[in-house]
């Protein structure tokens, strides 16, 4: 399978890059810290992943690297686009095109089949009807489930959904593909497929950014950030843990 | 010409065929009770005095017009020459009411003008005024129809506006990985239009033909009770459309208004 490889760029440039990220969030006439000056470079074809307790603050890292969230203050870029100034608009497309999404609980839609789920992001991006089609079947056989195209998902186990779901996620073949706790809904086994699966993906030239509580999944990345009370305690880019 | 007589009383039915015999025709609902057949006696007297009863023949069945002001009363008629009729009433030269039917073109009010200035103590009125005169308490009832109607329009409005945000914050998760994975604005909102205009599309169709099996039964049965070919319950066409029409522009507001409630929300809000 043939895959985009960072920007434009063929070589290892870096394809995310935040400086002095701070998120608040107001409560009660106050302001939550969500992000206290969170400051990382993602290298492209890198696996990193986000460790950290509960309410560290590393799913919103992940939200406001890969566009979903804006940051209170301080910069990020993806593939040397600033997202600050981008519509909404804009991050939507850069999202459908440029990046991927996995998440803990799968998030796929229960009326549509394996097929048709791959296919919703490619029909959002104007790929033509056959190619979507020939390209969905050719991922569903990547992720091991070309008997299920036909099913929908509450047909499916949790590790099969997860698989139709990362087939979803690099549909439009994005250069990065973020996952917020990829396998926390599923036993050690499937988790393992899944990695494994994460893994291919990887050595095919994705960069993954995965946060995650489970070690066991931080093995599989190449580096690890830890994280504590919104900010980045080591694995940064000044503290490498290759 | 022919008058009217609401019929008072039948007393008598003879089948033995007089020669010379006025003719009388009979409301079709009448003969149908009796039963009574074109030839036929029968011997008719007023109610009032005390005039022997004349026998007339049967010259014709007619089905009396379809009338909401008479509906409620189950009275006969039957129609008789004037002369006869006269003949029948104690008092000659004396009627309650005259139907006069104007030349083409004729203008009525000046004609009613003219009638009253020369035949004293009568009031005359042109259709129109008669029937607006004696139309009152339809109108009435129009315009209660009217008021549930407009009631049932807003209750069906509000009922659609909340299965529409109910079916989207249902979605809401979906909604969100939609925009999660750089889905346009846009098309959620076009979607969840979209699905609004379905459900009002198969809604009003749904209560198009409901109406009108309704109106069918509504129909049949008070066709039935009264013996009328009266119409209680009407769907024309243009009501149809128009319920179409409005039931497509309340599901597109409903979809639209849903929608722009799941849009402006920020993406991750939406789990």
């Amino acid at each position: 399978m043939t895959r985009n490889r960072g920007s434009s760029d063929a070589g290892p440039g870096v394809v995310i890059r935040a400086r002095n990220v701070v998120k608040e969030y107001p409560y009660a006439g106050d302001a939550v810290h969500a992000l206290r000056g969170v400051s990382v470079e993602i290298l492209a074809a890198e696996w990193v992943a986000i460790m950290g307790p509960s309410g560290c603050g590393k799913s919103t890292l992940l939200n406001v690297l890969a566009g979903i969230d804006a940051p209170t203050s301080g910069e990020v870029e993806l593939r040397d686009q600033p997202l600050a100034g981008m519509t909404e608009g804009e991050r939507a497309r850069l999202r459908l095109v440029s990046v991927g999404f996995v998440f803990q609980r799968f998030h796929l839609l229960a009326v549509l089949t394996a097929l048709e789920n791959i296919e919703l992001p490619m029909a959002e991006a104007g790929v033509p009807r056959a190619e979507r089609r020939r390209r969905s079947l050719e991922l569903l056989d990547y992720v091991g489930l070309s008997n299920r195209a036909g099913h929908r998902p509450p047909q499916l186990s949790g590790g099969e959904q997860q698989r139709v779901a990362i087939a979803r996620a690099v549909a439009n073949r994005p250069a990065i593909l973020f996952a917020d706790e990829p396998t926390g809904e599923l036993d050690q086994k499937t988790g393992e497929g899944i990695m494994d699966l994460f893994a291919r993906l990887n050595g095919d030239g994705a960069t993954l950014v995965t946060v995650t509580h489970d070690p066991r999944v931080a093995e599989h990345a190449g580096r690890t950030i830890r994280m504590a009370d919104g900010e980045i305690v080591n694995g940064n880019n000044g503290n490498h843990e290759w | 010409m022919m008058a009217t007589l609401w019929l008072l009383a039948l007393l008598a039915l003879a089948r033995a065929q007089e020669p010379a015999l006025p003719g009388m025709l009979v409301e079709r609902r009448l003969a149908d009770a009796i039963p009574l057949a074109v030839g036929d006696t029968v011997r008719v007297r007023a109610l009032a005095g005390s005039a022997q009863p004349r026998p007339f023949v049967v010259a014709g069945v007619f089905e009396r017009e379809a009338d909401p002001n008479r509906i409620a009363r189950n009275d006969y008629e039957v129609r008789l020459h004037l002369p006869d009729l006269e003949a029948l009433l104690p008092t000659h030269d004396r009627v309650d009411r005259f139907a006069i039917v104007l030349a083409p073109g004729a203008r009525a009010d000046p004609a009613a003008r003219w009638i009253e200035s020369v035949a004293f103590g009568t009031r005359a009125y042109g259709s129109a005024a008669l029937a607006e005169e004696t139309s009152a308490t339809f109108r009435v009832v129009s315009r209660f129809h009217d008021a549930i109607g407009i009631v049932t329009i807003l209750a069906s409005a509000i009922f659609l506006l909340c299965v529409m945000i109910i079916r989207v914050d249902e979605r809401k998760r979906d909604m969100g990985t939609l925009r999660l994975i750089g889905v346009s604005r846009r098309t959620v909102f076009r979607a969840v239009v979209l699905e609004a205009i379905g459900i009002a599309a198969l809604g009003s169709a749904t209560g198009a033909l409901l109406g009108v099996l309704i109106a069918q039964g509504v129909n049949a049965y008070y066709a039935a009770v009264y013996d009328t070919t009266l119409k209680f319950a009407l769907l024309s066409p243009r009501i149809l459309l128009l319920a179409g029409l409005l039931g497509l522009t309340l599901g597109i507001a409903a979809g639209a208004l849903a929608a722009l409630r799941v849009v402006r929300v920020p993406t991750e809000r939406l789990f």
